[in-house]
């Protein structure tokens, strides 16, 4: 097994010395090892309604459903409507923000056996941080916060806190770290599974859920 | 294989299904792709920072290879190396025995497309399934992907319909939200039944070990999180280093792909599950491939392990726009698989790959890491003269053609031979076949017929209307 990786290892070196690999012009490599972001020279952080506005906006054109709530209340209040009637699976509700918590409790949880959770129809998370620039949820999976829960329901609704707005991904992935290092997996949700396969006609809800909804609170 | 592309073009160009289906989408991606680099801030320094990227971690490779497997360590992976298809092939087939694994679920990888590890699998009585909805419909079809990101655009949704109407037992359509309601229904129990998830690499991160995928479907997401076993077979080139580069690239493969911002769902897997977790595999292993790709950074088409597979450059090519993928005869197909297929799998049987292009420079054009294909075609072109023995008749005819050449009085009379018998063949100043040894080039194109005058007399006579 080593001898592999000896021989690869090795044959790559000497590949370098006799490839034609171009070499990067120093203009277009980073002055600090490649850790600084496009354009953070001459950027300002932008103020939150600012950011807020864009998030909404670029949510809404992948067909996300987005909803914006004056106050907590407001927030279980449109949760209850969204989720009337539907086999709830949920992240812990110790870990939903807004007192939500309460409107779930006897949910699925991703404890629950597989087969219950695949037969949920509606997943309820929170989120580690929003992305405005592209409409994107971070959802990083750890105790009480399963991936299960935004993947096997056809219909996502996260609830989104100001406070977890990023202007871009490179933003939360520097901001947030620590916590992506203690966790298995990080996936950005950018709109419903969709697929455009079969004749590039686009269609929702292939594996993942095909609606998603975000009620964003105070 | 000789003859092979040849053969293969001219079949597809008389394939009406074909075209149809080619026509439906290519275009469409094309201008998709230009609207998609249209909104990204400052396109053109992103590109050429991602390509600085990509060619300085080429020049560190060992170094970056050794990083990475350090990181995937310490985030409980378990780490392989595979020197060839069949090693790579063995040693996911020796995890998935050891593991007691009966069923696979297979998210898009181009790497285990072109080890066969399906096959593999199959021969040990293991189960397999693709997930990925272009695919699995390649699968259940018995039929092979011709495009890196659709893998079906070869075929009519009409044509999809009775594929999924005959293997599947259900009611035909050919309304795509009908046919994606099959797939999911049945692939839903093949995630929940599998005991291992098998993926390729988008890209590796090495500063951190994390494994990125991309897919809009979410299959990738549950081959990652439903299975207790966990395996992704990469490539030994899809490293970055940075999150900061991995940022670059996300925003171009999308755009440059799809025309999409963002892909619907990336992910990052940093080793199986945590304690406490709910879900995500117990166990995860990355093998690490080579098969050929170290061959391809000793020679002149090193640039190519750059490729980060948008497939851009097959929707650009005009060549790729009439034949499909087939045509050329491995898993990647257009202007890149024709430097890529002859890299690993062998430039003799494929020594016809690089002249299926015109040169034009479309593919140089849309690449989002700014490869130079059209260099790398022409070295291969190159190559392939060298290292094969050229027919008896082209060398004959060479050495005849410098010795007139290098004659003046000689090469006059000749080409006034020449020119009047190619004048006598045209017909609305074109010709169709050339005579004698000449037949062999209006083979595959037709010949402008030669002017009326040559442009030694035409110069002359000039010159001579100047002084007088």
């Amino acid at each position: 097994m080593s001898g592999a990786r000896d021989a690869i290892l090795g044959r790559v070196e000497r590949a370098v010395r006799t490839g034609r690999i171009p070499s990067a012009p120093p203009h277009d490599r980073d002055e600090d090892g490649g850790t600084r972001a496009d354009g953070d020279a001459r950027r300002g952080a932008p103020d939150s309604a600012r950011l807020q506005e864009r998030f909404v906006l670029e949510a809404r054109a992948l067909g996300v459903e987005t909803y914006v709530e004056p106050t907590a209340a407001a927030v279980c209040d449109r949760l209850r409507t969204l989720i009337a009637g539907l086999r709830v699976l949920a992240w812990n509700p110790d870990g939903l923000p807004y007192d939500c918590g309460s409107i779930v409790d006897g949910a699925l949880l991703g404890s629950s056996p597989r087969a219950d959770q695949a037969r949920a129809e509606v997943g309820i998370t929170a989120c580690h941080g929003a992305i405005a620039e592209t409409g994107s949820l971070a959802l990083v999976a750890g105790p009480g916060c399963s991936p299960t829960v935004s993947l096997l329901p056809p219909f996502h609704v996260a609830l989104v806190r100001p406070e977890d707005l990023h202007e871009r991904f490179i933003d939360f992935v520097t901001a947030r770290a620590d916590a992506l290092a203690q966790s298995s997996n990080c996936t950005f949700v950018t709109g419903p599974s969709r697929t455009a396969d079969i004749e590039l006609s686009l269609t929702i809800g292939v594996h993942g859920p095909g609606r998603v909804a975000i009620v964003i609170g105070p | 294989m000789s003859g092979g592309f040849a053969q293969r073009a001219r079949e597809a160009l008389g394939n009406q299904q074909l075209h149809i289906a080619l026509d439906r989408t290519t275009a469409q991606l094309v201008v998709r792709r230009a609207a998609g680099l249209a909104s990204l801030e400052d396109a053109d320094r992103v590109r050429d920072r991602a390509r600085a990227s990509k060619m300085q971690l080429l020049h560190t490779l060992a170094d970056s290879l050794r990083a990475f497997e350090a990181r995937l360590v310490e985030n409980g992976a378990r780490v392989h190396w595979a020197e060839t298809a069949a090693d790579a092939n063995r040693i996911i087939v020796e995890i998935a025995t050891k593991a007691g694994v009966r069923r696979v679920a297979k998210s898009k990888s181009m790497a285990s497309e072109q080890t066969h590890v399906n096959g593999a699998f199959e021969r040990a009585g293991i189960g397999v399934v693709e997930t990925d909805l272009g695919e699995y419909i390649v699968q259940l079809a018995g039929d092979r992907p011709s495009h890196i990101i659709m893998p079906i655009v070869h075929m009519t949704r009409e044509q999809v319909g009775r594929v999924m109407a005959q293997r599947l037992a259900v009611p035909y359509s050919d309304d795509t939200q009908t046919l994606a309601r099959y797939a999911r229904a049945q692939l839903r129990e093949e995630f929940l039944q599998a005991d291992m998830g098998l993926t390729g690499a988008n890209f590796g991160v090495v500063e951190n070990g994390a494994i990125c995928l991309v897919t809009n479907e979410g299959n990738a997401r549950m081959v990652t999180t439903l299975p207790r076993v966990y395996v992704v077979l990469m490539g030994i080139e899809k490293l970055v280093p940075t999150m900061a580069d991995l940022d670059r690239f996300l925003k171009l493969l999308a755009r440059s792909a799809t025309g999409q911002k963002l892909t619907a769902y990336t992910t990052l897997v940093r080793g199986p599950r945590r304690s406490g977790d709910d879900s995500g595999p117990d166990q995860m292993h990355v093998v690490l491939l080579d098969n050929g790709r170290s061959k391809i950074l000793a020679g002149e088409t090193a640039e190519i392990l750059g490729c980060i597979r948008c497939g851009a450059c097959l929707n650009a090519c005009p060549v790729y726009r009439s034949v499909g993928g087939h045509a050329y005869g491995d898993v990647y197909p257009g202007p890149v698989g024709s430097i890529v297929t002859p890299g690993i799998r062998g430039l003799a049987p494929f020594a016809e790959l690089p002249s299926a292009s015109s040169l034009c420079g479309a593919c140089r054009e849309v690449c989002p890491v700014r490869l130079d294909i059209p260099r790398m075609l022409l070295a291969l072109r190159h190559e392939a003269v060298e290292h094969t023995r050229q027919p008896a008749a082209l060398r004959m005819g060479l050495t005849l053609f410098a010795r007139v050449a290098s004659r003046p009085r000689l090469y006059r009379a000749a080409t006034a031979v020449v020119r009047r018998v190619l004048r006598s063949r045209a017909r609305d100043g074109w010709i169709r076949r050339a005579p004698g040894m000449a037949s062999g080039w209006t083979r595959f194109r037709d010949l402008k017929a030669p002017a009326a005058e040559t442009f030694e007399t035409a110069w002359r006579r000039r010159a001579a209307g100047r002084t007088s």
